[in-house]
């Protein structure tokens, strides 16, 4: 039998119940909308997390001494670089590093009048483009110049918290290179606010030769940070060190634990998104399924004309698939408008960010557009109505001609 | 030839605890080009024969054989071929298919016959013609009367050309101008086409066009002739 015709009979079955028929594709349209929406949400603020964690921490390849421990920050000569900055030439020579510069971490105690916090220090190359995040949002007095021997700068939320403003002196405290413990005033030049917690709470920033200066380090760095033009080229850029006292780590390892606390958030995901699709699943097994009820003798009647059993569950499996296209289409158009939403406005969270942790995350979270989510999807929601449709139209394709015919 | 052969059917239904026998040892042979009434009152086992020899049930004994064939054991893949090809069906409710148009209903057989579209709509037009109904072609069955659906129901039992078109009581729901144009026609289209047809019926206007009147009762055929011997037998 030409299966155009079956196709008609499912098309003008779902019109002849229009109501049922809106309501099932709403359904599926829903569902996928709010996957759409959720997978947008997560891609947004996984990515956002993840690059910012990139720009202001880890950037995509560092170098370090091999025997440098990120928890102790340690700043004993033996686990710091020796000659940085020919190390960061030699980085940046490389075609695909966009920019490199030394990095001086230690941690320490900031005190006020009243007041002390711990913090982390960062020694930086302040003419670096590897800066600019914290460049661009300065929100009070100014950025530091390289051959500022007594500027910080700090988080205007921390300021403010402390109760001090740009232009004060704060006491510094660092234990040194030496185990021993060092103090210094320094006035605040300017405040940033990158909006992440992490930064915008504890950490104090210092022209690299004043904190390398200030700690003993005496002329060393603690890692070589370099942003690539293509953070995929981390692994190939990173061969080309081969010092077996330097150590080479990419973004990649650099963010080991917020991959992995995000691939843990991805499996809760998934579980959400089985009990939408599961509940998109009933409601089509459900809708067929009277469907099936409804027109018990017209199957009689099409088994009398001679169509046989696979013929009748093929023009239920044709239903199933114009329900689920036609939602698809409408979960696409109203999952898009939602993910439009989220990646220009934004979903404001307020402090909830400071809760997260190592996970730089700011006051508001946006989403992202994901088209490759969106096929995917797409794919699996028709493949889940077509499962769903499978026992309705195994059943109408089942029944018993004399049967059917009799049913009233 | 026989174009359907019964023979010793019988055919029981069981409704929760209770067996009814609806067919009991009927022996019955149908030829080819006969206009045939069944008769018999309600629950004489009318309908069950007309099932058994459209293949749409199975007898728990006995014989079926369709155009020579024994047809008992086949299948429900090899049932459905040999509807499609060999038998028409005609129902006491008009059963179209409502979503689609009388055209499409006449349609339906012949594109499960796999007939080439230039035949099949030349077949589809002379049907509808042949019913009085060409200029209805694109009307749903909810844009008909009952008479209309029925006329149409006749066509697409002939669309196929089968051997045999089987009616279960088609005058039953249509009023008597209505149920004698049906019956003209079927009548008219069995000579024409020299198919068979076998009509299960308690209608007198039914028995009055039949050739030859099967009588039936309680699942056994009581008697067997022309129409006016059984009525008169019926009635005595």
């Amino acid at each position: 039998m030409a299966l155009s015709k079956l196709w008609v009979i499912a098309w003008r079955d779902l019109a002849r119940n229009r109501r049922r028929s809106f309501f099932s594709l709403l359904a599926v349209g829903l569902g996928l909308a709010l996957l759409i929406l959720l997978n947008g949400y997560i891609t947004g603020v996984v990515e956002d997390a993840l690059q910012i964690s990139i720009q202001l921490e880890t950037s995509h390849l560092q170098l370090r001494a091999a025997s440098y421990e990120d928890e102790k920050v340690s700043l004993q000569w033996k686990d710091l670089l020796e000659n940085p900055e020919a190390l960061a030439a030699e980085a940046a020579a490389i075609d695909e590093v966009e920019v490199a510069a030394p990095v001086l971490w230690a941690s320490g105690v900031l005190n006020t009048r009243d007041d002390s916090v711990g913090l982390q220090m960062y020694g930086i190359d302040t003419t670096s483009a590897l800066y600019a995040p914290f460049q661009e949002t300065m929100v009070a007095g100014e950025f530091l110049t390289p051959d500022d021997r007594s500027g910080i700068l700090i988080g205007k939320r921390l300021a403010d918290s402390l109760g001090i403003k740009a232009g004060d002196n704060v006491n510094l405290v660092v234990v040194n290179a030496d185990g021993e413990a060092d103090e210094s005033v320094f006035a605040v030049r300017g405040l940033f606010s990158t909006g992440i917690f992490k930064y915008d709470d504890a950490a104090a920033l210092m022209p690299l030769s004043k904190a390398q200066a200030f700690t003993g380090a005496d002329g060393r760095a603690s890692a070589i940070a370099m942003l690539l033009h293509n953070q995929d080229d981390a692994d190939t850029v990173a061969a080309r060190f081969q010092n077996p006292d330097v150590a080479t780590l990419t973004w990649e390892d650099l963010n080991a634990i917020f991959l992995q606390t995000m691939d843990t958030a991805m499996s809760f995901y998934i579980i959400m998104y089985f009990i939408v699709i599961l509940i998109v699943a009933v409601i089509i097994a459900n809708t067929l399924l009277m469907s099936v009820y409804e027109r018990f003798r017209e199957m009689g009647i099409m088994a009398a004309l001679g169509m046989k059993g696979r013929q009748i569950m093929l023009m239920f499996l044709f239903e199933a698939t114009l329900l689920g296209l036609a939602g698809i289409v409408v979960g696409i158009a109203l999952g898009s408008l939602g993910v439009y939403y989220i990646a220009t406005t934004g979903i404001p969270i307020g402090d909830m960010g400071s809760a997260a942790g190592d996970i730089p995350i700011g006051s508001t979270l946006y989403g992202k557009f994901n088209p490759s989510g969106m096929v995917w999807l797409s794919f699996w929601t028709l493949l889940i109505t077509l499962l769903a449709s499978l026992y309705p139209a195994w059943f109408a394709s089942r029944l018993q001609p004399v049967e059917a015919l009799h049913s009233s | 030839m026989s174009v359907i052969q019964l023979e010793n059917i019988t055919k029981t239904y069981k409704i929760g605890e209770v067996e009814t026998r609806a067919a009991n040892n009927v022996s019955l042979s149908i030829e080819e080009g006969e206009f045939t009434a069944l008769v018999g009152p309600s629950g004489s086992g009318k309908t069950t024969i007309l099932q058994l020899m459209g293949c749409l049930d199975k007898p728990n004994s006995g014989v079926v054989k369709i155009n020579g064939q024994d047809v008992t054991q086949f299948n429900s893949n090899k049932r459905a071929d040999l509807r499609r090809k060999e038998i028409g069906f005609i129902f006491q409710f008009f059963a179209l298919i409502p979503v689609l148009s009388a055209y499409e209903n006449v349609e339906l057989p012949l594109l499960l016959n796999g007939v080439p579209a230039r035949e099949r709509k030349e077949r589809v037009m002379d049907l509808l013609s042949a019913v009085g109904l060409a200029d209805r072609a694109k009307h749903r069955p909810d844009q008909m009367s009952g008479g209309e659906q029925q006329r149409v129901a006749i066509a697409r039992a002939l669309a196929s050309e089968p051997a045999m078109v089987l009616a279960d009581e088609p005058t039953a729901n249509l009023d008597t101008a209505n149920g004698q144009q049906a019956m003209d026609i079927m009548q008219r289209l069995n000579e024409e086409t020299g198919t068979a047809f076998i009509f299960a019926t308690h209608d007198p206007r039914v028995m009055s066009h039949a050739q030859r009147v099967v009588q039936m009762r309680d699942g056994q055929l009581v008697d067997d002739g022309n129409h006016d011997a059984t009525i008169l037998g019926a009635a005595r």
